[in-house]
């Protein structure tokens, strides 16, 4: 009943506010007469007796004020008198509000947008069913295995509650209105009920199902359901065609699900894999195996056991099962993005920072310009909570401000930050300014607030109301503990700024040297594209060698084109398949041990589009067909690996596995540059060129399962204009020998390069962003407060140019106290930066991260900026007459 | 005349409680009656009266209406609800076992020890 009764008594307070004043008023001043009239009866005569009657009450607003806060109006009451004079303060200086508004939404807002990101890619679980338990257990933390190995962990481990694995698998989706090269996975029937994802129509793969010989069943993603049947739900039971063979689709999966989540993140299909005659393969490793953990069994236990059964097979099949891995799934997929969003972060909450700085000693200098307002105020009774109280009321205030503006800037910059972002970083697509990023905006908003506002708050509440009300509001001097407080400040920023400002110049220097890497081929003018035949006319080995021959024949035909030729796949781009070789008249080698190579299949003609120099030897010709004795072309890096103190040409080597056969020797015939892979930043591995024309697997005529995965070629051609406008007149070229090509990926050499370096430009311009943003405000912050102390050094400026200083003495003596913030703020933000750059290792390429020009440029950059942020104040300094300084006080 | 005590920190609602409890009263009234009760020994700061009224009224121990005075002016007289005839009871009680503790130690004596 209490609870209600202070409910009432409150809420008849706040309803009956006028009357409730109004019967205060009376009663005290029912009381102070009544005492008086009591006075005047013992004798007091009758204007003293009021008088002292009102001296023993006491400050009769001090009491009502009193009386509220004990009914409880008076929070919100004094909370609406605050705001309204923090609105009316702040509209009568509307340029230093929009400052300072402007310099919060940035600030907020890029925090907030930064925020979203992280919060999006690295903090949320994965969108499976307790996503938690669920790991990877790859080769070397990511390399594939075998099915015969999969099956052996599969039947052997206990600490899962289910594995399953995936294969990349690419087919062409033939059958609808146009081809289309598609992106999907083989999986184990198990693997997606293991996710705990209902379909949205449909069903998943049943355990036993799809065996050899049964029909074939697909589940398409929300994507491809959309796409290619327009959500037509009647799509269930319906066949559809890829590689020429129909599938039946039997469920689709629900819109924004993706696997895998870490490679093949483009699957836009999924269908069983049932292994067939690979089950005994222990060679040939393309599975990805994926596991969910049971209940109550540890990642360090599953490990334990993993490793202990992967160290028996080791033994039994020697060269396989070798840094077996088992890692949780969500550490996979965005361990490679977590520090450089986290450095992003920092970044800009560095940013943030300068902004508190920056507005603080903005709202300091006005707090002093103040110093009357509150010396009334506290002699009019406030007491120094009331005051801190108003001043913080206004700092939430323009922080509020802010924080609305930086909203909508978070909603822009997070669309922008999509649109910029590279393909590595994942699940970036689904980044959104939801309500954790409002939470994350407020708590911002309101810390922020406070930081800047609780130091004017307390020095403008701490003055001296008889020294601030004497001076008639002009200060000459300023007190110690205030010029330091705002020094500080400024040192502060200036130190934050020079440690962006490293990082940035770390980024730009990386990024400088990325663009020097020299990756093998020129990649300008150079357009490509994969044209697949599966599923189509040329598929027939019968046709195929012949359709690639005519087809890049009419691409070198075409006008602008000035040379053409294909790969199986694409340096950058495409997909680094290795494999072991023997090396001919060498001893065998221990398992595991064979040398190996990235193994790729050009046409002749590839090299030169490529303009991918030669070394030694010669290129692949068109004499190089099936009737030819085999050949092959080697890296430089092989070359070096391999053959360290001989000629590689004209020794053999040979891919063949089979143990029965005589193996098929092919001589090598060139040396060729080491072309960039798959890492841009990655010294290039061993590879190998074989002759397309040569091959049965690119010819479609071997029969073994490789051939799937060779149905197609990259096509490149160089082209003498901008290779991009050339791509439809390539395509027509090759749809007008089939219509039912599928021809996907086409992309510019330039592109790709750019691509491979889409992560570090992606740091380097935000870092720069922030920098440039830290740069601005330390630079308004540093002016600031030069050309306020400078002002407020007038009377002694004055003072000594009439005791002869000359103008060069007045620079001197304003730009040296620039000088000695710039001087401290560059110590700071040296000593900052090489505590911190140590963080950004990851992030750089070709500069250490104390690298010393970097930090000289930036600290001497930014003290010739600060010299000329307090040239102006100083200038104006030096123009002071002696004769009007002096008068004026 | 003895020298006036100040009102000791936290009893002054409970004097108020005690002084209305006898009758209702208003705000001076409270004061006036409050003043013989303690034979002329207590000050009781009128700043601080004014807001006690107040929170014993939020609290619901006591409820007010306007009546007319003595002397025929509109005044706000406060009466002891359930409540705070609850309350006061209890602090009271509180009260003196509060003093007899503290006597008992101010009481003692190097035998006891």
């Amino acid at each position: 009943m209490n609870l209600w009764a202070r409910f009432r008594s409150w809420t008849a307070a706040m309803l009956r506010r006028t009357r409730m004043e109004r019967e205060m008023d009376q009663e005290m001043r029912f009381h102070i007469e009544a005492h008086a009239a009591d006075l005047v009866r013992r004798g007091v005569p009758q204007q003293e007796a009021l008088r002292q009657a009102r001296l023993e009450f006491g400050g009769m607003e001090t009491t009502k004020e009193e009386c509220r806060d004990a009914v409880g109006v008076s929070f919100l009451e004094t909370l609406m008198q605050d705001v309204r004079h923090g609105v009316r303060t702040l509209l009568r200086t509307p340029v230093f509000t929009v400052i300072t508004v402007v310099v919060l939404a940035l600030g907020i807002g890029g925090n907030t947008a930064i925020f979203s990101v992280v919060d999006a890619v690295l903090l949320r679980p994965l969108a499976y069913r307790d996503s938690g338990r669920l790991v990877t257990i790859l080769m070397n933390g990511e390399g594939p295995v075998s099915v015969a190995n999969y099956i052996d962990w599969r039947d052997q481990s206990h600490s899962f509650a289910a594995m399953g694995a995936a294969d990349y698998w690419s087919p062409n989706l033939t059958g609808v209105d146009s081809p289309e090269h598609v992106v999907g996975l083989k999986v184990t029937q198990g693997l997606l009920p293991m996710l705990g994802i209902e379909p949205l129509l449909g069903r998943l793969f049943v355990e036993g199902e799809n065996k050899d010989g049964a029909e074939r069943e697909v589940i398409l993603s929300y994507r491809l359901w959309q796409r290619r049947f327009s959500g037509d739900r009647n799509v269930l039971g319906k066949p559809i065609v890829l590689d020429g063979n129909a599938y039946v689709v039997v469920g689709v999966m629900p819109q924004g699900f993706q696997f895998a989540p870490f490679w093949a993140t483009r699957a836009e299909l999924w269908v069983p894999d049932a292994f067939g005659a690979r089950i005994h393969n222990r060679g040939g490793n393309s599975l990805r195996v994926f596991g969910r953990l049971k209940e109550g069994v540890s990642l360090t236990q599953a490990r334990a056991e993993m490793s202990e059964i992967t160290g028996q097979l080791e033994q039994q099949y020697p060269g396989t099962n070798r840094n077996v891995v088992v890692t949780p799934l969500k550490e996979r997929v965005v361990g490679q993005i977590e520090t450089p969003l986290l450095v992003l972060l920092g970044a800009v909450a560095f940013v943030l920072l300068i902004t508190c700085a920056n507005v603080a000693h903005m709202l300091l200098a006005r707090a002093a310009a103040r110093q009357k307002e509150v010396a009334v105020r506290a002699a009019l009774g406030a007491r120094r909570e009331r005051i801190i109280r108003q001043f913080l009321t206004e700092s939430l205030l323009l922080g509020g401000l802010g924080g609305a503006a930086g909203l909508g800037l978070a909603a822009l910059a997070t669309r922008a930050l999509i649109a910029m972002s590279p393909a590595s970083i994942p699940r970036v697509q689904t980044v959104t300014i939801d309500l954790r990023a409002a939470l994350f905006l407020f708590s911002a908003t309101i810390l922020t607030s406070v930081g800047f506002g609780l130091a004017p708050a307390l020095q403008a509440s701490s003055i001296n109301v008889n020294d601030a009300l004497k001076e008639g509001g002009r200060n000459n001097s300023e007190g110690i503990g205030r010029s330091r407080l705002r020094s500080l400040l400024v040192i502060s920023e200036f130190a934050l700024a020079l440690m962006l400002l490293i990082g940035a110049g770390l980024m730009i220097r990386t990024f400088a040297a990325l663009q020097t890497v020299d990756g093998g081929f020129n990649p300008h003018n150079v357009i490509s594209m994969v044209v697949s035949v599966a599923g189509s006319r040329e598929a027939d080995p019968a046709r195929r060698a012949i359709f690639y021959h005519q087809l890049i024949e009419r691409v070198r035909s075409l006008p602008g084109v000035q040379a053409a030729g294909a790969i199986n796949h694409l340096p950058l781009a495409g997909d680094l398949w290795g494999w072991p070789f023997v090396i001919e008249g060498r001893p065998k080698p221990r398992p595991g041990e064979s040398p190996g190579a990235v193994y790729r299949m050009v046409t002749p003609g590839y090299f030169e589009a490529m303009r991918l120099p030669l070394i030694r030897g010669r290129y692949v010709s068109e004499a190089d067909n099936v009737t030819a004795p085999g050949v092959v072309i080697i890296n430089e890096r092989s070359a070096k690996e391999y053959w360290p103190s001989e000629d590689p040409i004209g020794k053999q080597i040979s891919f063949d596995d089979d143990k029965a056969s005589p193996p098929t020797w092919l001589t090598i015939i060139g040396v060729a540059k080491d072309a960039k892979q798959g890492d841009w930043r990655a010294t290039p591995s061993p590879e190998v060129y074989l002759a397309a024309f040569q091959n049965h697997d690119f010819l479609g005529d071997s029969g073994s399962d490789v051939a799937s995965h060779v149905s197609y070629i990259t096509l490149v051609a160089r082209t003498a204009g901008d290779p991009a406008a050339v791509a439809p007149t390539v395509k027509q070229a090759a749809w007008s020998f089939d219509r039912n090509l599928a021809i996907s990926e086409v992309v510019t050499m330039d592109g790709v390069v750019a691509d491979a370096n889409a992560q570090p430009r992606f740091e380097m311009r935000l870092l720069t962003i922030f920098a440039a943003v830290a740069l601005v405000l330390s630079t308004v912050g540093i002016y600031g407060v030069i050309s306020y102390s400078a002002s407020r050094r007038t009377h002694e400026i004055g003072v000594r140019v009439s005791l002869g200083a000359t103008r060069g003495d007045v620079l001197l003596l304003v730009v040296r106290q620039a000088m000695w913030l710039a001087l401290a703020g560059s110590v700071a933000g040296i000593v900052g930066a090489l505590l911190l750059s140590r963080l950004m290792t990851k992030l750089l390429y070709g500069v250490q991260p104390t690298d010393p020009a970097t930090f000289v440029a930036v600290a001497t950059g930014l003290g010739l900026v600060a010299m000329l942020a307090c040239y102006i104040p100083a200038r104006r300094a030096t123009r002071i007459d002696p004769v009007a300084a002096l008068r004026c006080e | 005349m003895h020298k006036q005590l100040e009102v000791l920190q936290g009893t002054l609602h409970m004097l108020i409680l005690k002084a209305i409890s006898l009758s209702p009263l208003q705000g001076y009234g409270i004061l006036l009656r409050i003043q013989p009760m303690s034979k002329e020994r207590l000050e009781i700061p009128q700043g601080s009266f004014y807001p006690a009224l107040y929170r014993l009224e939020h609290h619901g121990w006591i409820e007010s209406e306007w009546g007319e005075s003595e002397n025929r002016r509109r005044a706000r007289f406060c009466r002891l609800t359930a409540a705070g005839k609850r309350r006061l009871q209890s602090e009271s009680k509180r009260w003196n076992q509060m003093t007899a503790v503290i006597a008992g130690i101010l009481q003692a004596t190097p035998e006891e020890l």
